[in-house]
């Protein structure tokens, strides 16, 4: 199959691909460029293990052709710390224990930042909803929602 | 418990900062230089004979390496089908390739001709004389006829007597029997207690009804994934993503006829796993079969569809249950009858039918269960394996009785729970479990008592019992010169384990938990240790935890008494150093000091062993109760609160403790209200998250759990396996505050809004 020229922001790094039409995000993120924190729970777009922030906005991964994002910016769950420090959501999973086998934690940790950048003054009713997309199977949600609102609250503090 | 000073404290978990970094490494995220991508080639039939495979289109497609069938597995051992298929996605023949899309379509291009068999997919129907039978003619008798059957080969093998008469009449009695000869039986249970004839006869109220319960799949959210390694000395490397890596070094070995040492399996962190992840055919074997037949690495990972239609779910079943009790409350027989839906092996669990004796004073009680065979996929564990089903039909009756007689359902389960040194049977007594302490925790903290409800709510209660497993396990612990602490073992951590080893050995020797690291081996390297499902972990490897700990605190004072020219009995280890007892001036050596001491001594470094094997648990019990709202027009029901309580022994890390009852219980509910696999003649119908709905936060408020501790006398310091008991009584607790806000039974799950409606509308509503 013919492949095409694309090239990838991935947290700051720039990576010139030769990559077929057909592959995903996902997979160019996990197969080719090596970055294997952002996860692959169904790849139909239902459950929001895959999802990354592209320009800003959250993306289920699976669901976007890598050649439709070629020159945007892409920040995945390995780009989050920032110098050794975890980003208020990351830490906010650990304090809360918002993870278990932690295979969901790096879409919602992104969904939730992504939400959280748009804005921060929600109610627990809302963000329930907003993260209707991301699945965990583990939690129940209880202690994944406590994190999001601790998050949430530290971030608009310091906003 | 204030004595303690690490366990029993919540503690960030060990693999805190990877889980939330995207660095910690599962299944897929393997890639050894060179992998090859493996595919597996699945049925598109749930029932057929296999005509022919056709490989040489795939064979002709760049990229593609190896293509194998049931000719490839030298042990002959069955992997893949050959001559016939029992259900849509059974395994034909696997592809590697150097690309997974390149795989994919070579399993696209492999040519199978079927000739389409007649279907059987529900259980009712699979023991019908006119099912189809999937393993030929397997029969096997009902409960009367087998006790006819029973007495008549009691009666011939008594040669000294002539019984012929009596035979012969035993005999035709079976032909009063013709509807209880059920067919397509993969296995059966039956247990007795007691006269259930007569406890029925003295009831003054008996309600009998039929449960149905469907097949729900455990949806860990990591697919299953292996990646397989063969060197061309023929030692393989699996990097497995399994609750059981040694079950799973064994089962390759004994599928493929290898040596257990030629086999290193390394178990990789887990997405989930609930039970559903030991299987070895799934992905782990073919592998294997495609990394020898290629002599490159090779992953296979299923997709989310194939875990849908190839993945050993819960099994679904009927349960018909009766129940007498008088009309003061007391529960005087349960009789089941149950059909568990086995797929096209045997190996649901049955037994587990026996579970509706509950945590109750029943003395007579008779549980017939039955394995039948569908096409559909095996079976395999999903968290209490077979204990949801059957609290669910026992907790629903219950309340059915509680009403009849006009009694409080907390207050008709609490005068009906066994007490310590109750009877129960297999001789032993009840031990002290909080059954009461746990249900009245839940009514408290729910409000019960003075709850109130408007209009379309209820209230519902039930409870569920479950008693953690134990099996073997082996931890080393070192002490280092800077005094760090480092634990060893094999054991695969199953959301949290980790971190309760770690907090068991850092209090027994007196040190900060963050001077603990612990690593897992794997099969080449670690100590034998069970598998991580049946709530084993925390129980077996906190008991050798302790041990080895304990060891190595032994070794300490050793090294402490030789050092400080001290006899042991005034030494006493605390706060990461060896003290002498009442010594003025205060006199102490430091664990570091002593580690650096002991490299140069003729008993050498601090090695701490534990090796443990068995003890038995003490039930843990899960209370909850539900308040909800149901809209009558559509049949939607809201959770308006959902509180659970465990007796959980002891908490090590009581977040982690509150993390499993939340997650359980969700899972309850999902598994009440939500989801069901759906099959018709061409097998599983919903194999994704569009159809197969699991819970999301949107649907869900806020799970309040609440711990109650009463001490297992075998538990490190008391705790039970935390794990599979709250998933028991959330359906039935659900079904019963649907019952309480419309006045209507379901008994048939999922209570979705369709069902809710029909109910409504055949109940005159
Ligand atoms: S993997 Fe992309 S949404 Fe599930
Ligand atoms: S923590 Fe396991 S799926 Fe969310």
């Amino acid at each position: 199959m013919a492949k095409h020229h694309v090239n990838l922001k991935v947290n700051g790094d720039e990576h010139d691909l030769l990559i077929e039409p057909r592959k995903t995000l996902l997979a160019v993120l996990r197969d080719t460029v090596g970055l294997t924190g952002t996860k692959e729970g169904c790849s139909t777009g239902d459950c929001g293990a895959c999802t990354v922030i592209v320009d800003g906005k959250a993306v289920t991964s699976c669901m976007v052709l890598a050649v439709t994002a070629s020159g945007k910016e892409i920040t995945t769950i390995e780009g989050l710390a920032s110098d050794g420090e975890l980003h208020p959501v990351q830490q906010a999973f650990i304090n809360t224990g918002g993870y278990q086998c932690g295979f969901c934690t790096p879409g919602f940790i992104m969904a939730s930042k992504a939400l959280i950048d748009e804005n921060p003054d929600r109610s627990e009713e809302e963000f329930r909803h907003a993260l209707g997309g991301n699945i965990c199977r583990c939690t129940g949600y209880t202690k994944i929602l406590e994190a999001v609102l601790k998050a949430a609250e530290e971030v608009s503090a310091t906003a | 418990m204030s004595e303690h000073t690490v366990v029993g404290q919540t503690v960030a978990r060990v693999d805190a900062v990877e889980k939330v970094t995207g660095a910690a490494q599962y299944g897929a995220d393997v890639h050894p230089p060179g992998m090859l991508y493996g595919k597996i080639v699945r049925s598109k039939h749930a029932h057929a004979n296999i005509l022919g495979i056709d490989t040489t289109e795939a064979e002709k497609l760049p990229g593609v390496k190896a293509i194998i069938t049931q000719d490839d597995v030298p042990s002959g051992r069955r992997v893949f089908a050959t001559d016939k298929v029992l259900y849509l996605g059974e395994p034909l023949a696997a592809v590697a390739a150097t690309d997974p899309d390149v795989a994919e379509e070579a399993a696209e291009l492999i040519k199978i001709d079927y000739e389409v068999l007649p279907v059987v997919q529900d259980v009712m129907e699979a023991i019908q004389p006119s099912a189809p039978r999937l393993h030929g003619d397997d029969t096997k008798d009902g409960p009367n006829r087998r006790e006819i059957a029973t007495q008549i080969r009691r009666l011939s093998r008594d040669k000294e007597n002539d019984h012929s008469n009596e035979i012969s009449k035993l005999e035709s009695e079976l032909d009063n029997y013709p509807d209880e000869v059920y067919y397509n039986i993969s296995a059966e249970s039956h247990s007795e207690a007691g006269d259930v004839e007569k406890g029925f006869a003295e009831s003054d109220v008996v309600v009998e009804d039929t449960y149905v319960i469907p097949r729900v799949h455990q949806t860990y959210m990591e697919p299953h994934v292996s990646v397989a390694s063969a060197d061309s000395s023929g030692k393989i490397t699996v990097w497995a993503s399994t609750q059981g890596p040694f079950a799973i070094r064994s089962g390759i070995a004994g599928t493929l006829g290898i040596p257990l040492t030629q086999i290193n399996v390394i178990g990789t962190t887990m997405g989930g796993g609930f039970g559903g992840r030991f299987g070895v055919i799934i992905t782990h074997v073919p592998a294997v079969l495609l990394s020898q037949k290629t002599g490159r690495p090779v992953r296979v990972q299923m997709t989310r569809e194939e875990e849908f239609t190839d993945g050993r779910p819960a099994p679904g079943c009927v349960i018909k249950l009766k129940t007498g009790a008088t009309k003061d409350g007391h529960i005087l027989a349960r009789q089941a009858l149950a059909f568990w839906d086995s797929g096209s092996v045997s190996g649901a669990s049955i037994g587990s039918t026996i579970r509706v004796r509950g945590v109750y004073k029943i003395p007579n009680l008779k549980v017939d269960a039955y394995g039948v065979h569908t096409n559909k996929s095996g079976t395999a564990a999903y968290r209490a394996p077979g204990a949801p089903q059957a609290i669910f039909a026992g907790e629903s009756q219950l309340d059915e009785i509680a009403e009849r007689i006009g009694m409080d359902p907390v207050e008709f389960r609490l005068m009906n729970m066994r007490e310590e040194g109750d009877p129960v049977p297999a001789g032993a007594s009840e031990p002290k479990v909080g059954y009461k302490e746990t249900l009245q925790a839940v009514a408290d903290a729910a409000g019960w008592w003075d709850r109130e409800a408007g209009e379309n709510q209820g209230w519902g209660v039930a409870v569920g019992d479950w008693t953690n497993g134990c099996g073997p396990g082996g931890v080393y612990v070192s002490v280092h010169e800077d005094g760090s602490v480092r634990i060893f073992h094999g054991s695969m951590d199953i959301t949290g384990t980790d971190t309760a080893i770690s907090q068991i050995i850092a209090e027994i020797l007196t040190v900060p938990y963050e001077s603990v690291t612990i690593r897992r081996g794997d099969t080449d390297s670690a100590p034998y240790s069970t598998g991580s499902g049946g709530s084993v972990v925390t129980f077996t490897m906190g008991n050798t935890a302790k041990l080895a700990a304990e060891d190595a605190h032994q070794r300490v004072l050793e090294l402490a008494s030789e050092r400080l020219n001290m006899n042991v009995d005034n030494l006493e280890l605390r706060d990461g150093a060896v003290h002498v007892v009442s010594a003025d001036p205060p006199k102490s050596i430091s664990l570091g000091e002593l580690a650096a001491y002991s490299l140069s001594t003729t008993g050498g470094p601090i090695v701490g062993k534990g090796s443990f094997a068995r003890q038995p648990s003490t039930p843990a019990l899960a209370a909850q109760i539900a308040k909800v709202e149901v809209d009558p027009g559509t049949g939607r029901t809201r959770v308006l609160k959902l509180v659970a309580s465990q007796d959980v022994g002891f908490a090590i890390n009581p977040m982690a403790v509150e993390g499993q009852i939340e997650g359980g219980t969700v899972q309850g509910y999902a598994w009440a209200m939500m989801e069901e696999m759906q099959y018709g003649d061409d097998g599983n119908i919903n194999p994704g998250f569009v159809d197969y709905r699991v819970p999301t936060s949107a649907d869900l408020p806020t799970v309040e759990s609440v711990i109650v501790e009463v001490p297992a006398p075998n538990g490190p310091y008391g705790a039970k396996g935390v794990g599979e008991p709250p998933i028991t009584p959330t359906l039935a607790t659900m079904a019963n505050a649907v019952k309480d806000a419309i006045g209507v039974r379901i008994t048939e799950l999922p209570i979705k809004p369709e069902r809710v409606v029909d109910a409504l509308k055949s109940n005159g509503h």
